[in-house]
């Protein structure tokens, strides 16, 4: 039997925390907790980039899939399985694991252990997510994965910890639980056109579902995933359970959390529903652009660091659904790598606002003031990672949003020209950011003895905009693997809707001309 | 042994413990030591080897009791309820000073009950075991008598419970009146040939068992005793009727409705529709407003039977399926968060420390019964990857199957509510610190390991579900 490569992404965290349940919850033994997590997430890396390696990234089908009855009374079934798009996000979830472990390093004091158990397991539900090819088998995860974010924002956050993790849970399961409805009904069409029940995905693709019944069908996914991403208006828990979540818990929220929502679109609702997705893109589109200016907007007014990435998110996160609206190949792999891309740089934001707060213990901008002098490198890095997130071409943000918005312009001009103030608008609120933190006279005494990186703080940042730079500089590394499923997607899509984009001639690089089957 | 008797050896078991352990009460000195938990276990033990030797052959004694699947994995719940419930028991016994031979003899008297009213056939006989249990738990309620709250809260519950067992009675004689008979297959099948368009007589039999039952199963508007019985009890006791009688009511709440009223369905599904609502509505809300951890449970367990209501208006097989397998993951859960309670007010303080403040900080004191709360919370409140979730989805399954959306979308939504408040107690125990002195509960070992043993039957229940569903599958085969 070939190994289980997916399963043991899973696997490996959940046998860490048991492994850190074995060793003595006392202070003393902290260190050699944080090393043995630690280590179990690089190991988790080292797996998700050796599952890279042996992906076919020319095939847009599902690979390594695995197989095993679960409750086959109802058609239950362990069915995991990768294409280019998981395949990435199940990377960045391996890569920013560790960072977030070694980001909070000094930071987290009591309860460490706890801490780490709870890290681990909800890198296990994360990959679990992205993994995971049949319906029930996805909701459990998806659900599960509320659990330890909920402890991890609610015991290590700030002073408002409480309120920002019950409203974290009750609003990502209050729209999750009518996806839950959803996909028994879809097991109950599957029943009626086949006389057996499956949750499996790949069946139910297959499934014709009458364009009556899609539209609430597809609300109901629509729902969930909106809420997660968060896209305008559904998003006012992210602000409060970013601010209070502890540096790992904003990394992993911002890095990988949101994209769970933006994935479920593009592996769900969309390719589930194609022609209530045709109905509803552009309503989708349209508060996708208002997230996209009210969420730079809102940035920019904020006196608080962390709630200003935060907002900034909203904003990033709007591209990406609106690129996934335009329904078209450079639409949606442009909101694929800027899932991606916006997961290095706000993860690595997050970082670096962390390793502030944990010198000053504030998040307020206007404590700091001219840290460019005290701080010279760790100020170098907090400037190439805003920069990446502002979309600085030569960096990572700069190839996700040129695809969407080059995207997005054919199918709507209209809306691709209000997106693109977007970026000229999180230029303002990031660079005045920047500038109120690190120029200028230092004005705050307290900020005059202030050390710069530590060994530590090195090894968190050099990776972060290693990858940074690469993205940015060779996006088709990262492009390559996901450029056939994207177009299995949109196959998937336009067999059934009618192709609604109207091109009047092919785009000059006919590179991503789609394959004539799947 | 005739084999006429075969259908009743399991509660026979469990009756000859109770008797055993009312003679050992008898011959105990004041303050001594007997082992009489031990007894019950023996007898639930030998209970457990009789459901399991009976489980193929569809037994039935005198054509009134049917050991058929449906019944026997009622049976096995009540089992679990039974060994969990003894197990939990001690700890309040002793510090209650509680008279532990009757305390015991009620417990298995009740269970008895339970046994026969989830496995008969006959109208009269599912009365004869209402009155069998209810009595027991009456007793039970108030056996705190120097407490003037569990007096109270017993007499309420004797007097409202009267008072519907009068309803039950007299929907029996218009089911007789009607038909002629009390045998629920005899009913069944004499409605069936009656006229299609329902008459009078038969609202009002129908009218009249729902009163009765839905008391029983505390559907909203009949649950106004539960949770002052509920909060009277010790909590050993609440969690033992709280998940015993519900499990027995339903069944036998199932049985009749579902086979000799069945082809009544059409006149009887918009009631128990509204009254699955209202159940699950009343009992989330409401317990929103809770304080104290016993009546927030209270209301949490009506809001539960209301999703087992769901699962009777669905009427289906996946429904008939859910509601086995929602009593037992109800059960062991419940059974847990109760025991929880019972050992949270075994501290050396002299308050009960039954308000959700005094779970404040428990996680730095106790951290494993801080983690076997949640266990039980996130089950109640429906958590993949526990029991509680399998068993919801189920019963959605149920109702979507059926095409009552509206009722599955009440039940997502109640249940979002519901996770507020037993996310309370979570917060309390993790993310607030302690505002008294430390007080320690004392883990009895026995206790502990029901504890346990509940924490670990709810996970497996969540993650491998595929053989105890495929049970339940298979019970409901049997008789519907």
């Amino acid at each position: 039997m070939q190994f289980p490569i997916l399963t043991s992404l899973v696997v490996l965290p959940i046998a860490g925390a048991a492994c850190l349940f074995l060793v003595r919850d006392d202070e003393s033994h902290a260190p050699l907790v944080r090393n043995i997590a630690l280590v179990v997430s690089a190991l988790v890396f080292a797996d998700a980039l050796l599952l890279w390696s042996r992906f076919n990234a020319a095939s847009g089908d599902f690979q390594f899939i695995e197989r095993h009855a679960w409750i086959p009374t109802f058609g239950i079934s362990y069915v995991v399985g990768v294409d280019g798009i998981s395949l990435l996000l199940l990377v960045l979830t391996g890569f920013l694991t560790p960072l977030a472990l070694l980001g909070s390093w000094e930071s987290i004091q009591r309860k460490t252990r706890a801490f780490c158990i709870v890290v681990l397991l909800l890198e296990s539900a994360m990959m679990g997510v992205f993994i995971s090819l049949d319906l029930f088998l996805f909701y459990v995860f998806w659900d599960a994965m509320l659990i330890p974010m909920y402890f991890l924002i609610g015991i290590w956050g700030y002073e408002r910890r409480v309120y920002a993790a019950v409203k974290f849970i009750l609003y990502t399961l209050g729209g999750s639980v009518l996806m839950l409805l959803a996909i028994l009904s879809l097991a109950s069409l599957h029943n009626a056109a086949t006389g057996s029940y499956s949750f499996d995905l790949q069946k139910i693709y297959a499934l014709q579902i009458p364009p009556s019944q899609q539209g609430w069908l597809f609300l109901a996914f629509a729902l969930a995933f909106a809420i997660k991403v968060p896209i305008f208006p559904f998003h006012t828990w992210l602000p409060d359970a970013h601010v209070e979540a502890p540096t790992a818990g904003s990394v992993i929220l911002a890095g990988v959390l949101l994209k769970m929502g933006t994935y479920g679109f593009v592996r769900f609702a969309f390719p589930l529903f194609p022609d209530a997705a045709a109905q509803f893109a552009p309503y989708l589109a349209v508060l996708a652009v208002i997230g996209i200016v009210y969420g730079a907007l809102v940035a920019m007014v904020q006196p608080d660091m962390k709630k200003l990435v935060a907002y900034s998110s909203v904003s990033h996160l709007g591209f990406v659904v609106l690129g996934i609206c335009a329904m078209d190949t450079q639409g949606v792999q442009g909101a694929v790598y800027q899932m991606l891309s916006h997961g290095v740089s706000t993860g690595g934001l997050f970082l670096v606002v962390g390793m502030l707060v944990d010198r000053r213990h504030t998040r307020l901008i206007s404590e700091y003031g001219g840290l460019k002098k005290v701080m010279p490198h760790l100020v170098a890095a907090f400037l190439i990672l805003t920069l990446a997130s502002i979309g600085l071409p030569g960096l990572n943000g700069f190839v996700g949003e040129f695809l969407i918005l080059l995207g997005v312009f054919r199918w709507s001009p209209p809306l691709a020209t209000v997106a693109a103030t977007g970026v000229i608008l999180s230029a303002t609120y990031m660079l005045w950011m920047f500038q109120r933190v690190n120029y200028g006279p230092v004005t705050n005494e307290k900020n005059t003895g202030l050390r710069d990186l530590s060994p530590r703080e090195w090894a968190i940042l050099v990776p972060i905009i290693a990858v940074a730079v690469l993205m940015g500089v060779m996006p088709n590394l990262f492009l390559r693997p996901i450029e056939p499923s994207v177009n299995r997607m949109l196959n998937q899509i336009h067999a059934v809707a009618p192709v609604r984009v109207q091109v009047s001639h092919q785009p000059p690089a006919a590179s991503h001309q789609p394959p004539s089957s799947n | 042994m005739p084999s006429s008797l075969n259908a009743i050896v399991p509660m026979a078991c469990v009756t000859a413990a109770a008797i055993a352990a009312m003679v050992a009460e008898a011959f105990r000195e004041p303050g001594e030591r007997m082992p009489i938990g031990p007894l019950g276990i023996i007898g639930l033990a030998g209970a457990a080897i009789a459901s399991i030797a009976l489980w193929h052959h569809n037994a039935t004694s005198f054509g009134v009791v049917a050991a058929d699947k449906f019944g026997l994995f009622v049976t096995g719940i009540l089992i679990i309820i039974g060994v969990l419930s003894l197990a939990i028991s001690a700890p309040a016994i002793e510090r209650e000073r509680l008279p532990q031979g009757e305390y015991y003899a009620l417990m298995l008297f009740a269970l008895a009950g339970m046994m026969l009213m989830a496995t008969a056939t006959d109208l009269l006989v599912i009365f004869l075991a209402l009155e069998v249990l209810s009595l027991a738990v009456y007793v039970l309620t108030g056996i705190r008598r120097d407490s003037p709250v569990a007096t109270e809260a017993a007499f309420k519950y004797f007097l409202l419970g009267a008072f519907s067992s009068a309803f039950f009675l007299y929907g029996i004689a218009f089911t007789y009146g009607l038909t002629g008979s009390t045998r629920l297959d005899r009913v069944g099948s004499l409605i069936a040939a009656q006229a299609m368009a329902p008459t009078p007589m038969q609202l009002i039999a129908v009218g009249l068992l729902i009163v009765g039952f839905a008391f029983k199963v505390s559907a909203v508007p009949f649950h106004m005793w539960t949770p002052d019985a509920y909060e009277g009890a010790s909590p050993a006791v609440t969690g033992f009727m709280s998940t015993g009688v519900k499990a027995a009511a339903f069944a036998a709440f199932f049985r009749v409705f579902l086979t000799a009223f069945d082809p009544l369905h059409a006149v009887w599904w918009e009631v128990v529709w509204v009254m699955a609502a209202a159940t699950m509505i009343v009992g989330t809300v409401v317990g929103v407003a809770q304080t104290s951890v016993k009546r927030m449970l209270a209301y949490s367990s009506i809001a539960h039977g209301g999703y087992l209501l769901v699962a009777l208006v669905s009427a289906n097989d996946a429904a008939k399926g859910a509601v086995l397998f929602y009593l037992l993951a109800y059960a062991v859960t419940n059974i847990g968060a109760f025991g929880v309670i019972t050992l949270m007010e075994n501290t050396s303080g002299d308050r009960p420390n039954d308000q959700i403040r005094d779970f404040a900080g428990l996680w730095n004191e106790h951290p494993a019964l801080a983690a076997l709360m949640t266990i039980f919370l996130l089950s109640l409140g429906g958590f993949p990857p526990t029991a509680g979730f399998i068993a919801k989805w189920y019963v959605f399954t149920a109702a979507v199957n059926a095409g009552y959306y509206w009722l599955a979308i009440i039940g997502v939504l109640t249940s979002v509510i519901s996770v507020f408040f037993y996310l309370r107690i979570v917060v309390m125990m993790y993310m607030t610190p302690s505002d008294t002195p430390a007080r320690f509960p004392l883990v009895p070992r026995i206790a502990g390991a029901a504890l346990v043993v509940s924490a670990v039957i709810i996970v497996y229940l969540g993650v491998l579900p595929a053989r105890v569903l495929d049970w339940a599958v298979a019970s409901i085969s049997s008789i519907f």
